[in-house]
């Protein structure tokens, strides 16, 4: 214990153990959002309509919702498609990472390791035209806050620095790995050095941090809108007679 | 949309209108615009503080706690808006005033910054950050301000990427309001009136009883048949509950009429309750799911009372949400209805049934030169269906129109269906003390309006709900298109009918 204390440098561990704190409380706290919503009554139906009639028809509407973005392409073009850019480069990006679980590389995620400079670009692309159009539009400055600009900041300082560690200062991919497990299975390891791993790092704790307390959760919050998730279960009990159309 | 019948292949003309030019926000624009706030024997007799109370404060917030508590919407609205914007250029009352805070998100925002100011961590630690703000008077009074230029129709949730429903803020936030002593006095006035004496406008069952009578004897002379107008007739099949403005204005009494040719050439036993002689139901404005339930209980026990096996509600567009949507939860199972027809039926629909079925008979021809655009209203279009068909509450109400006037025109797709603006006057926005947000709220309709006349020559609006009716008709002269007349659906139809 003493030799393995020893090998860690105070600031290692530090890091270490703010990435283990951190996910549990991103987990635990998301967790409890997710319980409170559940268990809040929704004591009248107000899904909007025309709605399913089956679960099955909710499921096809949230998907819509959660993958293609329906009602904002619906709403506004290039909002639209800023999101588009952003949301699927991030999860390009965030697929890439699932290496960093593994000692040895799944050729599976190859491609996207290949590809993710290119999905970590689309990705910037959409967050600037998010923060241009917040900047530029009067409408959108008149709503935004604060926290509004600083969410595209952070995730924009983080899309940059994790350019910068893929193209100007490569890092030991093999290393950050080991330190990443560590810090989920309890056994903190070093992180590899660099001054602009440990910006990504920071970064990316941050956000994870403000996660559960923002309206970053809206991803999952989508899932629990009454006017997106209930049916109309009226229209199954209309009287007999089929309307022509 | 495009509809065929045997008349008339109609394309969807583009839009011109102005609305297409979103405006730039004009801080303050319509604040001015104020509506009365209810008196204190108002307030008193609904069981609420007839002023404000002392410790509004802490009052307001604790309400707005069992809120939160009480109704997932709201809670998960609060969370989930990402400020993306959307939703901005999407409400009429924004198009038309200007006044940023029109913007159903900040709409919302009024509430949501007092939300993150007590409900949540960051918003207690650092208010400026994320947009909390103390309940303080001036807030109170913007809550009061806007919550009262929103008409509760639920075209912003259409765009919403997170469904965030703008209305249940709105009635939550006046639902806060009444608690403290802010009611207004529009809605709690009516709520009053349907408790006290059965419909909104007071109308007391004698003089009720006597319209009817007249009516019968117009129609009589009209048309040479004599069909009835029944009241509180025991023994009826169907009871039928229609907005009460049906009984007397233009031009909802034609509207009227209609059902009652339609019925009486079908042969079914039908009548009125003096009890819910009130389809509409404000609570649903007020956000008060107690008096909510209160006014529909009337409708199941009038319906009891009188033994029917069927309900019917004429055409008014809150009553069909709260009829088809909440009645089962709010006062059912209906379990004396028949099989047949186990929960209550549109008018509409009962009409559409019969004349597929072949019942009646329709004559377009009689309703020569109209031409007729149909208004989606709010709360059928987004808050009901009809039908067993999807989208029934937008092909129902065509069809019937399809077969009734010679030719009918659809607005442009994005002001119609699902998209479709509110008339400018719903959710207890019907009062002369908003005329001024009436007539700018109505502006995207009277734009979408304006290109088919200009494009079809349309010499008539149908709409099926009573507000709409009386908005319409009220606020169009001022968008110089006081030439289209606002018609019921079941007048043109009851005009077309076949009547033996
Ligand atoms: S569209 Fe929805 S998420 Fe976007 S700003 Fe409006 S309310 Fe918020
Ligand atoms: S519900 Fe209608 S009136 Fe209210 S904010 Fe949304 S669009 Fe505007």
């Amino acid at each position: 214990m003493q030799g393995y204390l020893n090998r860690l440098a105070v600031f290692d561990l530090l890091l270490g153990l703010a990435l283990t704190v951190i996910v549990a409380w991103a987990l635990l706290g998301t967790c409890f959002k997710l319980y409170q919503w559940a268990s809040t009554p929704s004591p009248l139906p107000i899904p909007l309509t025309p709605a399913p009639r089956t679960r099955y028809g909710v499921v096809v509407r949230l998907l819509a919702e959660i993958v293609l973005f329906r009602a904002l392409a619906k709403a506004n073009r290039v909002t639209w498609l800023a999101s588009v850019f952003f949301h699927y480069g991030l999860l390009f990006v965030l697929i890439m990472h699932v290496r960093f679980f593994f000692a040895s590389i799944p050729s599976s995620l190859l491609p996207f390791i290949v590809w993710s400079g290119w999905a970590a670009l689309a990705m910037l692309l959409g967050l600037c035209v998010l923060l241009i159009r917040r900047i530029v539009v009067d409408r959108y400055r008149y709503i935004s806050t604060p926290s509004d600009y600083l969410h595209l900041l952070l995730l924009i300082s983080i899309g940059l620095s994790g350019v910068a560690l893929k193209r100007l200062w490569p890092v030991d991919t093999f290393g950050v790995g080991e330190f990443l497990r560590g810090a989920l299975t309890l056994q903190w390891q070093a992180l590899p050095d660099g001054v602009v791993l440990v910006v990504h790092l920071v970064l990316v704790l941050l956000l994870f941090f403000v996660f559960p307390i923002s309206k970053l959760l809206h991803g999952v919050g989508i899932v629990f809108s009454p006017t997106l998730n209930e049916r109309d279960t009226s229209a199954r009990s209309s009287s007999k007679g089929k309307p022509s159309q | 949309m495009k509809l065929s019948n045997d008349n008339t292949v109609v394309d969807t003309p583009q839009v011109v209108g102005r609305y297409r030019v979103i405006p730039l926000i004009q801080e303050g624009a319509s604040a001015a615009s104020q509506t009365a706030k209810a008196t204190a024997d108002i307030q008193e007799s609904l069981g609420l503080p007839g002023t404000l109370v002392d410790d509004w404060h802490d009052k307001a917030i604790a309400r707005l706690g069992q809120l939160l508590k009480a109704r997932r919407g709201l809670r998960v609205f609060m969370d989930t808006c990402t400020k993306c914007g959307a939703c901005t250029d999407k409400c009429h009352y924004f198009l038309g005033t200007h006044d940023p805070k029109n913007m159903p998100v900040a709409r919302q925002d009024l509430l949501r910054s007092v939300y993150r100011r007590y409900f949540t961590w960051a918003g207690r630690l650092f208010p400026w950050l994320v947009g909390a703000r103390n309940l303080d008077k001036s807030l109170l009074q913007d809550w009061y301000t806007y919550f009262h230029q929103c008409s509760e129709c639920r075209r912003c949730t259409v765009f919403c990427p997170k469904g965030i429903d703008t209305s249940e803020v709105t009635m939550a936030g006046r639902e806060v309001l009444a608690s403290i002593g802010l009611g207004q006095q529009y809605s709690q006035e009516i709520i009053g009136k349907v408790h006290s004496i059965g419909n909104n406008l007071g109308m007391k069952p004698r003089a009720l009883a006597d319209v009817l009578q007249s009516l019968e004897e117009d129609i009589l002379e009209d048309t040479g048949v004599a069909v009835r107008l029944p009241l509180d007739d025991e023994g009826a099949d169907m009871l039928v509950v229609t907005p009460s403005a049906d009984f007397f204005a233009e031009p909802h009494v034609d509207g009227l009429i209609g059902y009652a040719k339609v019925l009486h050439q079908a042969g079914i036993r039908w009548t009125f309750s003096s009890e819910a002689s009130e389809a509409a139901n404000f609570a649903l404005f007020t956000g008060q799911h107690d008096h909510m339930r209160d006014i529909a209980l009337r409708i199941r026990h009038a319906a009891m009372g009188l033994g029917v096996k069927r309900i019917v509600i004429g055409e008014c567009g809150h009553a069909w949400r709260v009829a088809y949507s909440f009645l089962d939860t709010l006062v059912g199972p209906m379990e004396f209805l028949s099989p047949e027809h186990p929960r209550a039926e549109h008018i509409c629909e009962v009409t559409h049934q019969l004349l597929t079925q072949g019942i009646i008979q329709l004559d377009p021809s009689r309703n020569a030169d109209v031409v007729v655009t149909y208004h989606d209203s709010c709360n059928v279009a987004r808050g009901a269906g009809m039908g067993d068909i999807d989208g029934g509450q937008f092909k129902i109400p065509r069809a019937l129109l399809a077969a009734s006037v010679p030719k009918l025109v659809d607005m442009s797709a994005d002001t119609t269906g699902q998209a479709t603006f509110c008339c400018g006057g719903g959710g207890g926005l019907l009062t002369d003390d908003l005329m001024d947000v009436r007539i700018k709220g109505a502006l995207p309709r009277a734009q979408a309006l304006q290109a088919v006349v200009s494009s079809d020559q349309v010499t008539h609006l149908v709409a099926i709900c009573a507000i709409c009716k009386t908005q319409l008709t009220s606020v169009l002269p001022h968008h110089n298109l006081s030439d289209v007349q606002v018609t019921s659906l079941h007048h043109l139809v009851g005009d077309a009918l076949v009547l033996t």
